[in-house]
């Protein structure tokens, strides 16, 4: 099934950003997200827990963020869907959405941008939605809000999504309540609530952790094929590196508000530079199915906000020295859109082997 | 090291089925089960929602009654007890349960040192001193000190929540340990250490241990048997080692194959362990296989149910299909 005609960017939108582009972006080109220099700041500004991110997604392109939790990967999604819990807010940097800087978009005019223009599905999905109303209602009621679809229309549109995104006998679930479903139909649900009005970016928030892993395969597999099908950008935060490597075709890993390293998922996986990297890797279920020592990363994060001199990971990493913990650690390019923020990286292609055996 | 065979089992499930609900509502949920478990061993417990693995691990404990079949622990047969008997033998704790999410199984009001001498205190210790000296000791087992005593679990890290209801169970010096889900609230790193922790356990104390996890990959690294649930009944029951090297249930497969992987070297794809469309319709009917509705590889036998039989040593495997399936699956498009 192919759901097609996108709406062009709502006009608030392109007037906001008053760069005269009146088009929305074609499926399969352009750079549907672009974060840069992002520090976000927790309780009422006490502390900074996202420090200077930056990073883009390309249109049709599945871009994974990992890290350990409070490294400040779910806060960089939250602002910029602009939704950020209370208390939190952007300190300094912009987050543009298909060219259009969206950092101070007032509320209605987000109304406008979610659904249409970004989806997002969530770790619990019962969670977000109404227990009390069939989740077909749930689904038509966006359609006929936001693409305006006569009740009949809408509805048929909804057991299409409902179909399209896997669930057997869609015109039954149609009528059901959110209790009367598992876990894995629930996410299904969500996905086709958040891919209804033909999003140009999904961002997908740990959306399988609360699953089986026979039905997260499914669900991954899902985003892969709406991804094809619609040349939709995916955002997907998981703290399982294992995962993100699977379905993703860049990946960014955050340490305490930084972004660390990034480059192609292949690539991460293969030739990771940064210690922090390696040692999630080293942690991750690799695949292996045999007895083994299961590693752990020694140390714990840096406080959320903590100021630290120099790298925020030296006090964990084994191959720190003492140029480590002065001044700022730039970001530096390793590769092709390989990028890493570590002044060993140069030295060693490998930092194991910089370890003392 | 356990030493199978040789020795009586420290816990025995024989043949239980379980029942919950009533009238129109009841539901069978756990049929035919047949579990033994050996002191200082660590059995992984893995299957999907709904498979049983928690009601299995409640009716161990006592929390739950058969239908059918009986629990045996020690030589006591604890799901035969009845009131007094029944609370003395909990009040014992000589099995303790570990809960999945330590956020709602702890309450929130409760200091970490209420919460882990709770166990205690309802067994009768009051010497104040000795209470805090075992609530101590019983940290101090998983890694934790003094300094937690006095917060709540709001105030403390996630992987230390589950050190702390790990804590509590060790305080009441348990003869067999079940985790439900013990990790899969925690990233990589916290799930490694807790698990590390649960082997150490079973190494220093000679603790049995059962893990209910639906991460493989990880339990490989530390159990000694796995046992896989599907719909109620056991459908396979060996050594880790060679369970996870070829599996001979096509379920038992399946979760492999689904399992997040950095390396692409699987056995089987996923395509080949899934039904599609192309198949033909597996029988169905009130005594085919539990998995039949889901696998690609059926017969005409898979119409009645297999019993969970021996393929070799201690390694059995409830299929029809056992020998045939992987050729089968092999010549699927991967």
């Amino acid at each position: 099934m192919v759901i097609d005609n996108r709406s062009p960017l709502p006009d608030v939108v392109t007037a906001g950003a008053g760069a005269g582009v009146s088009q929305g972006p074609r499926p399969g080109a352009g750079e549907v997200l672009r974060i840069d220099d992002l520090h976000v700041t927790v309780h009422d500004g006490a502390a900074t827990a996202v420090r200077g991110i930056s990073l883009r997604v390309q249109a049709g392109e599945i871009v994974g963020l990992v890290g350990e939790s409070g490294s400040g990967k779910t806060l960089t999604c939250r602002a910029a869907l602009g939704v950020l819990p209370p208390g939190c807010a952007i300190e300094q940097g912009t987050v543009s959405f298909a060219g259009h800087d969206v950092t101070a978009l007032s509320q209605r005019d987000w109304e406008r941008v979610h659904g249409s223009h970004m989806g997002a599905v969530f770790q619990d999905p019962a969670s977000y939605l109404n227990p009390t109303i069939t989740v077909g209602h749930q689904l038509t009621e966006v359609l006929r809000v936001k693409r305006r679809l006569a009740r009949r229309a809408a509805r048929r549109r909804a057991t299409e999504l409902f179909g399209a995104v896997g669930l057997r006998e869609p015109e039954r679930v149609f009528h059901q309540i959110p209790a009367e479903l598992s876990g894995g139909m629930l996410q299904r649900v969500m996905i086709a609530i958040a891919v209804s009005c033909d999003p140009q970016l999904l961002v997908a928030d740990e959306p399988t952790t609360a699953l089986d892993v026979t039905i997260q395969a499914e669900v991954i597999e899902l985003l892969r094929q709406l991804r094809d099908q619609r040349g939709m950008a995916v955002l997907f935060v998981s703290h399982d590196l294992a995962l993100i490597t699977e379905l993703c075709d860049r990946v960014v890993v955050f340490y305490a508000g930084e972004v660390v390293e990034s480059g192609p998922a292949a690539e991460i996986t293969e030739r990771p530079r940064h210690p922090y990297t390696q040692a999630l890797l080293r942690v991750a279920s690799v695949g292996d199915f045999g007895r083994r020592e299961l590693e752990v990363i020694a140390g714990q994060p840096p406080q959320v906000g903590a100021n630290i001199a120099g790298c925020r990971f030296a006090e964990r990493c084994p191959v720190a020295v003492p140029a480590c913990r002065t001044g700022s650690i730039p970001s530096v390019a390793v590769g092709d859109e390989h990028d890493v923020r570590c002044l060993r990286a140069e030295d060693a292609r490998n930092v194991d082997q910089l370890v003392a055996r | 090291m356990p030493t199978l065979a040789s020795t009586p089992p420290l816990l025995a499930v024989e043949s239980v089925d379980v029942v919950l609900g009533r009238g129109w509502r009841a539901r069978k949920v756990l049929s035919h089960v047949d579990l033994q478990i050996w002191p200082g061993e660590i059995v992984g417990l893995v299957g999907e929602t709904g498979s049983g693995k928690t009601t299995l691990a409640r009716t161990v404990v006592g929390l739950v009654n058969p239908r059918r079949g009986r629990v045996v622990f020690d030589g006591l047969p604890i799901s035969a007890l009845r009131r007094r008997a029944r609370r003395a033998a909990r009040r014992r704790g000589h099995v303790q349960l570990v809960f999945q999410d330590p956020l709602r199984s702890l309450d929130p009001d409760l200091t970490v040192a209420d919460i882990v001498g709770e166990g205690l205190r309802i067994r009768g210790e009051r010497d104040r001193e000795e209470l805090r000296g075992r609530v101590l000791d019983a940290l101090e087992k998983v890694g934790l000190d003094a300094t937690v005593l006095a917060r709540t679990p709001g105030q403390i890290s996630g992987g230390q929540r589950q050190r702390v209801s790990i804590a509590r169970a060790l305080a009441v010096g348990p003869r067999l340990l079940i985790c439900d889900e013990p990790v899969s609230a925690l990233d990589a790193s916290s799930r490694n250490y807790v698990l590390r922790l649960l082997d150490e356990l079973r190494n220093s104390l000679g603790l049995p241990i059962v893990i209910i996890s639906h991460d493989l990959s990880s339990l490989a690294g530390i159990a000694d048997r796995v046992v896989v649930l599907y719909g109620g009944r056991i459908v396979e029951d060996g050594p880790v080692g060679r369970v996870f090297a070829a599996p001979r249930h096509p379920y038992t497969a399946l979760l492999m194959a689904s399992a997040p992987s950095v390396r692409h070297d699987q056995p089987f794809s996923l395509h080949q362990l899934r039904r599609s469309d192309a198949d033909p319709a597996p029988p169905d009917g009130p005594d085919a296989c539990v998995f039949a509705a889901r696998c690609p590889f059926t017969a005409d036998a898979c119409a009645q149910q297999p019993p969970l039989a021996a393929v070799e040593g201690r390694w059995s495997v409830a299929c029809h299909r056992r020998e045939e399936w992987m050729a089968l699956a092999q010549d699927r498009n991967r």
